[in-house]
């Protein structure tokens, strides 16, 4: 009985999360004047989502120009990614959010699937 | 001379028991959000897909885990749009329902009752810290009671947990 139930909770709660830190990154002066600079962590722990977006927004959720490395990043199940958010100086002052959010396949989506965002805060 | 060393050696670790080791760490907060469960849609009359278990679908679940309370709100949608159908002549007019479903802490139960609803979306206070899981129901129903054509339809559930 124990072991039905036990297996049965581990067919319906698979490890399946998105997840982005820091809550509230902070933006430091970058090498290259008039840029400055936010590092976060994303660690995929979908197993049906490969490719999450960057997007940057002000408190309106408007979207600002932003520069990374990896503006589409490709991360495999349980793959941990440092990224940078390079902004103008002349943004820093309505930059709210940055959020991250999961990229799906067509072929991949079965039934209803979700889509995650996570955002940070910048205070 | 060695010897010595050795004895001084032995004797500095008898008195002070071993090596000290120490196990660091913090807590701060994140909110990783786990998809629970994909929706499937039923199809109980021919101008209808539903995700409502008497309509022979399956609810969309979603988990939001938070490390500290307070940091984090909640955003589910239901979708408005298919993002896979076969072609479609007219407007599908969509509905749907995002509840409070369990969570790990019992006052977490007041989500359900303190939620904000406009449009398509929820907005749920994450004032608790813990799991928290969410069930998003949808429904699709084609204009002037026409027939839905057949082929497969998906549709995407979006669950965002944005900083406070």
């Amino acid at each position: 009985m124990w072991k039905s139930f036990m297996a049965a909770v581990l067919l319906t709660s698979s490890a399946a999360a998105h997840e982005l830190t820091p809550t509230y990154p902070e933006f430091k002066p970058h090498i290259v004047d008039g840029v400055y600079y936010a590092k976060l962590h994303m660690w995929n722990r979908r197993e049906d989502v490969k490719y999450y977006g960057i997007s940057v927004h002000d408190a309106e959720w408007n979207k600002i120009p932003f520069h990374s490395k990896h503006k589409i990043m490709k991360l495999e199940h349980l793959e941990h990614l440092d990224f940078e958010v390079n902004i103008r100086k002349s943004d820093l002052d309505r930059i709210e959010f940055i959020c991250t959010t999961s990229k799906h396949l067509k072929s991949d989506v079965t039934g209803t699937g979700v889509r995650s965002r996570i955002c940070s805060r910048i205070k | 001379m060695f010897r010595t060393i050795l004895t001084l050696g032995a004797i500095g670790l008898a008195t002070t028991g071993a090596w000290a080791t120490e196990i660091g760490g913090s807590v701060s907060s994140k909110c990783s959000v786990f998809t629970d469960t994909t929706g499937v849609y039923g199809n109980p009359t021919a101008d209808e897909l539903s995700t409502k278990a008497a309509d022979g679908g399956i609810d969309a679940k979603v988990r939001y885990d938070v490390t500290l309370a307070n940091k984090y709100t909640a955003k589910i949608s239901w979708p408005t749009s298919f993002t896979t159908s076969p072609t479609l002549s007219d407007a599908v007019n969509w509905d749907g329902e995002t509840k409070y479903s369990a969570g790990t802490v019992t006052a977490m139960s007041g989500y359900e009752a303190a939620k904000t609803e406009y449009n398509e979306h929820t907005e749920f206070a994450l004032s608790q810290a813990g799991s928290t899981w969410f069930t998003i129901e949808s429904e699709a129903k084609y204009g002037s009671n026409k027939a839905f054509p057949g082929g497969e339809y998906k549709a995407m559930v979006t669950a965002i947990c944005v900083a406070n």
